[in-house]
């Protein structure tokens, strides 16, 4: 490692957090109706992640949980003298008798793992209980909300789920989306499901509305696992692939426009051997339909515009590599820099960087950065003679675009306080939504040619 | 026990203050043992997640000049702050007509393996890639649940990198399990600025103090303060090194609650003698007066506040007098901070409004003056006739909260502000109203628009009734047949 990379890395010193720590992966708990987390943690822990995943990500908050209920013995002094596992057991059994659900997330933070109380068997003496219990250990010094969402689907798959059963035909599962850290999740997973329906499939999704426990019993019957991301839930399809023998097909993003939605489309069509006519028909309606609403703002977007040609963005690694695809490969932009700022882990870094250059782009010079340190990219690009006219990132970036005067872009979590709804850049008419929305800025943003 | 400024550490509220967090009964038992020092806390069989101190603290910090803030914790204590760096740092940036920066807050990052080795020479590292980066003019180190359990003592790496740097570097001992009440991390950020940016003076200006979130709303009182012959302030979020220093030399403080600014403001009155006021708050038109006339008499300056609350009292005279009658027979249930939920209990009588329950999220029964002047809770109790108002602390326990809504007589609209009070009453059917938490309270210019805001509220609910209407809960039966109002042990009251 160089000088400069050693100190990009030096684990130590990070600021403007764009993660939470372990504990939210009860986000990922929470996107699935009817599973509760309760929690072994401080007070504040739940508000830490929640206000970066969440409430300053879209503004969004957990249903029907909304935070303020979520069951938790607020960890104190006294739990690091006399030990916080009996006040736990108690709290998961009053979680019972007061809260509809189907199933109880068991999870700990740092200080109850730290004086060593064990949830494992709090989690186990709840066993033969009307409602399940399981566990994860989530401790924010083992890691972010990353490896939590991991943590709560492993225990999910390992302490809910079933041996192996019948596979039901043409039943796919949907992975790779991080739901509430990935603020467009809901819309995405939508447009999933429909385009899987329209190719013939019965799509599984186990996050957001009317999705629960019924859609994550069947996980196991699917035929196969698409996975839609660089690295995340790789792990997840693994694991299911070893338990349930269920083949996955990996596709490295999730698409935004139609080059890359086209791409996807033929992945699946040749993974699942789908009929060739029926597809092209498929994806030359889907294209159309862009190009039929692009044109028609065509105009107005080059009347005196002073429009901007370069960018560089600073995200998470899903973001970056739906984005930069999208940004280069249909809006015809030059990266300057990118970096990724959610902690990948250093065998996974290979695979990201090889989604992240796949362009349609002869000269592709940009740099990519791995860092957790969200301070450094304002820190390095103000440096910069050339350092994009476009901050494609988070709402801590914000002030950079600003001090940079270009333009900003919101993309990857925490994406501010603006409220999110159904919006997602999935697909063809994500792709239009994209367009729609990135424009409205830059033309909002005054760049007059006088 | 009271401010002590010669410890790394401050005490926390409850051991200082005898604050509570669990309490149910009425707002005159309440403050009465409050007084006489015989409050005791009662303790939930049932919890639901809230905030810590550490989440506060570094909020505050952070907003200091231009601070850079050392968070020796995992990573994500401190990811929460994207939020404060909006609110305290880039909103009030823009009210005070300022550019604004992000938040400077670093995290040392402590890994599993920091928790069994120890994190001090992370903390050492962070400390000098902060001065690298940024070059500030202070530093304030920061603990956390992980760094205080391991032991670790933070408070010899901040001496010694002070020394090796030549800045201040204060030291905020702010774990999150050491206070049940998150307010305590209020406490924590005033004692470290205290101890490294506050400055001994032997002159005085008129000059009074304000210690709160922001400056918002400052341009109305401060009018009232320049015809007094004084100037004001702010201790606020974006307030400058310069103006700390320039604490000492005031002549008295007031803050804009209890909970926030008790300590600063006693913090100034020990070592300084700058006079802090906190038996009054000037919110509405009773607290208005009662503010104005103490501080009047303190400063001889009695005729001129007189003069002030004659005209005020008249300028709003006739609105106040509609809203009273347009809101006459209405109720409401009020769930606020500590002050701010008894200053609105007021607020909502000098409106004409009846109240069916203040929820308070915490309790202090008194606060960090030096004098014995009681809290402006207790003193309200006797002369505002509260005292046989129905009150619980909960520690912003939502489950509670509704509990008792529910188990209540239905209120015609609820009094909150954050901690989520609104979107579950309004879930409920039931309209919601945002307090203020800042100057924007002020008087009875205040007192009449947030009457005025409670009228227009009540003519159309169509969003409530229908979001009510559509309402599924996610408890059982259970919890809804609930009798008791809380979970407190021991403290079992039922409804009849």
């Amino acid at each position: 490692m160089s000088n400069k990379e050693e100190n990009r890395k030096q684990n130590c010193g990070s600021e403007q957090q764009r993660v939470g720590c372990a504990l939210g992966g009860i986000y990922t708990a929470l996107a699935i109706n009817n599973v509760l987390p309760v929690l072994h943690s401080g007070p504040g822990c739940q508000l830490q992640s929640g206000t970066v995943l969440a409430k300053l990500n879209g503004g969004q908050n957990a249903y029907p949980y909304q935070e303020t209920i979520i069951p938790c013995t607020d960890f104190s002094e006294a739990d690091v003298i006399f030990g916080g596992s009996e006040r736990f057991r108690k709290v998961i059994a009053s979680s019972m008798k007061y809260y509809k659900t189907d199933l109880i997330v068991a999870v700990d933070g740092c200080t109850a793992e730290i004086v060593g109380d064990d949830i494992k068997e709090v989690a186990e003496s709840f066993e033969g209980s009307d409602v399940p219990v399981i566990y994860a250990t989530l401790p924010g010094f083992k890691g972010n909300n990353l490896y939590g969402h991991s943590q709560v689907l492993k225990a999910i798959i390992d302490q809910f789920l079933d041996g192996p059963v019948e596979k039901v035909e043409k039943q796919v599962n949907v992975w790779g989306i991080v739901p509430f850290y990935d603020a467009t999740w809901q819309g995405t997973l939508v447009g999933i499901e429909k385009l899987l329906k329209d190719l013939g499939f019965k799509p599984n999704i186990i996050y957001g509305r009317n999705k629960g426990i019924e859609e994550v019993k069947k996980i196991p019957q699917a035929e196969w696992n698409l996975l839609l991301s660089p690295w995340l839930d790789l792990d997840i399809v693994k694991k299911l692939e070893k338990k349930y023998q269920t083949p996955f097909l990996h596709f490295d993003h999730v698409p935004s426009g139609p080059t890359e939605t086209t791409k996807l489309i033929r992945a699946i069509a040749e993974f699942a051997d789908l009929d060739k006519e029926f597809v092209e028909d498929y994806i030359r309606d889907g294209e159309e339909e862009y190009y039929y609403y692009i044109s028609r703002q065509l105009a107005s977007i080059n009347e005196g515009i002073n429009l901007p040609k370069t960018f560089s963005l600073i995200g998470s690694a899903a973001a970056a590599v739906s984005t930069v695809r999208f940004m280069v490969n249909d809006l015809g932009f030059v990266p300057k820099k990118v970096y990724i700022v959610e902690n990948v882990p250093e065998k996974h870094e290979e695979a990201v960087r090889n989604a992240l250059y796949d362009l349609e782009l002869e000269d592709k010079d940009f740099e990519l950065v791995f860092t957790d340190d969200g301070g450094l990219p304002a820190a390095e690009l103000l440096q910069e003679e050339t350092p994009g006219e476009v901050i494609l990132g988070s709402t801590w970036d914000e002030v950079l675009a600003r001090d940079l005067n270009a333009t900003f872009f919101p993309i990857s979590v925490p994406i501010g306080p603006g409220l999110i709804g159904r919006k997602s850049y999935f697909g063809y008419t994500g792709g239009v939504d994209f367009f729609v929305d990135f424009y409205t800025r830059l033309l909002e943003g005054g760049r007059t040619s006088i | 026990m009271a401010v002590n400024l010669n410890t790394p550490g401050c005490e926390i509220k409850e051991r200082r203050l005898g604050s509570i967090t669990g309490y149910f009964g009425t707002i005159g038992d309440m403050t009465r043992k409050g007084c006489e020092g015989c409050l005791k806390n009662k303790k939930r069989c049932f919890t639901t997640v809230s905030q810590c101190s550490h989440y506060e603290a570094l909020g505050q910090l952070a907003a200091v000049d231009d601070a850079v803030i050392i968070d020796h914790a995992p990573v994500g204590c401190s990811a929460g702050q994207v939020c404060f760096n909006r609110i305290f740092n880039l909103n009030v940036s823009k009210m005070i007509g300022e550019r604004g920066r992000n938040f400077r807050i670093m995290s040392t990052d402590i890994k599993e393996s920091d928790t069994v080795f120890g994190g001090l020479a992370k903390l050492r590292k962070t400390i000098r890639k902060a001065y690298d980066r940024y070059h500030p003019s202070q530093i304030y180190v920061v603990t956390s649940c992980v760094s205080a359990i391991i032991g670790e003592d933070a408070n010899s790496v901040v001496e010694e990198m002070q020394e090796e740097l030549g800045i201040p570097i204060g030291f905020a001992a702010s774990e999150g399990i050491k206070s049940k009440i998150w307010a305590s991390g209020y406490d924590d950020y005033s004692h470290a600025v205290a101890r490294t940016i506050l400055k001994d003076s032997d002159e005085r200006e008129n000059i009074i103090n304000y210690v709160g979130f922001s400056p918002l709303g400052k341009e109305y009182i401060e009018g009232f303060f320049e015809r007094l012959g004084y100037k004001m302030n702010f201790l606020t979020a974006r307030a400058k090194t310069e103006d700390y220093e320039r604490a000492s030399k005031a002549v008295a403080s007031f803050g804009q609650c209890g909970a926030q600014s008790s300590y600063l403001c006693g913090a100034l009155e020990k070592r300084f003698g700058v006079k802090y006021f906190q038996s009054h708050f000037p919110y509405g038109g009773i607290g208005f007066e009662r503010f104005f006339r103490e501080v009047g008499e303190y400063l001889g300056k009695q005729d001129e506040v007189e003069e002030i609350i004659r005209e005020e009292r008249e300028k709003y005279a006739d609105r106040l007098e509609r809203v009273r009658e347009q809101l006459k027979g209405k109720k409401v249930f009020i769930a606020l901070g500590a002050t701010f939920a008894y200053e609105y209990t007021r607020i909502a009588g000098e409106l004409g409004l009846g109240v069916i329950h203040t929820v308070a999220y915490h309790y202090d029964p008194r606060l960090d003056n030096i004098t014995d002047e009681r809290v402006a809770a207790a003193v309200d109790a006797i002369e505002s006739g509260l005292e046989n108002v129905s009150t619980s602390v909960n520690d912003s326990q939502q489950m509670e909260t509704l509990l008792t809504m529910r188990n209540l007589e239905k209120p015609d609209v609820v009094i909150s502000r954050v901690h989520e009070t609104a979107p579950w009453s309004m879930k409920i059917g039931i309209p919601a109203v945002t307090g203020s938490a800042s100057l924007n309270l002020v008087g009875y210019r205040a007192l009449v628009e947030f009457g005025e805001r409670i009228v227009e509220e009540l003519k159309n609910k169509n969003f409530v009734t229908k979001l009510g209407k559509n309402f599924k809960s996610p408890f059982t039966e259970e919890y809804e047949q609930l009798k008791q109002l809380h979970f407190l042990q021991g403290g079992k009251e039922d409804v009849e």
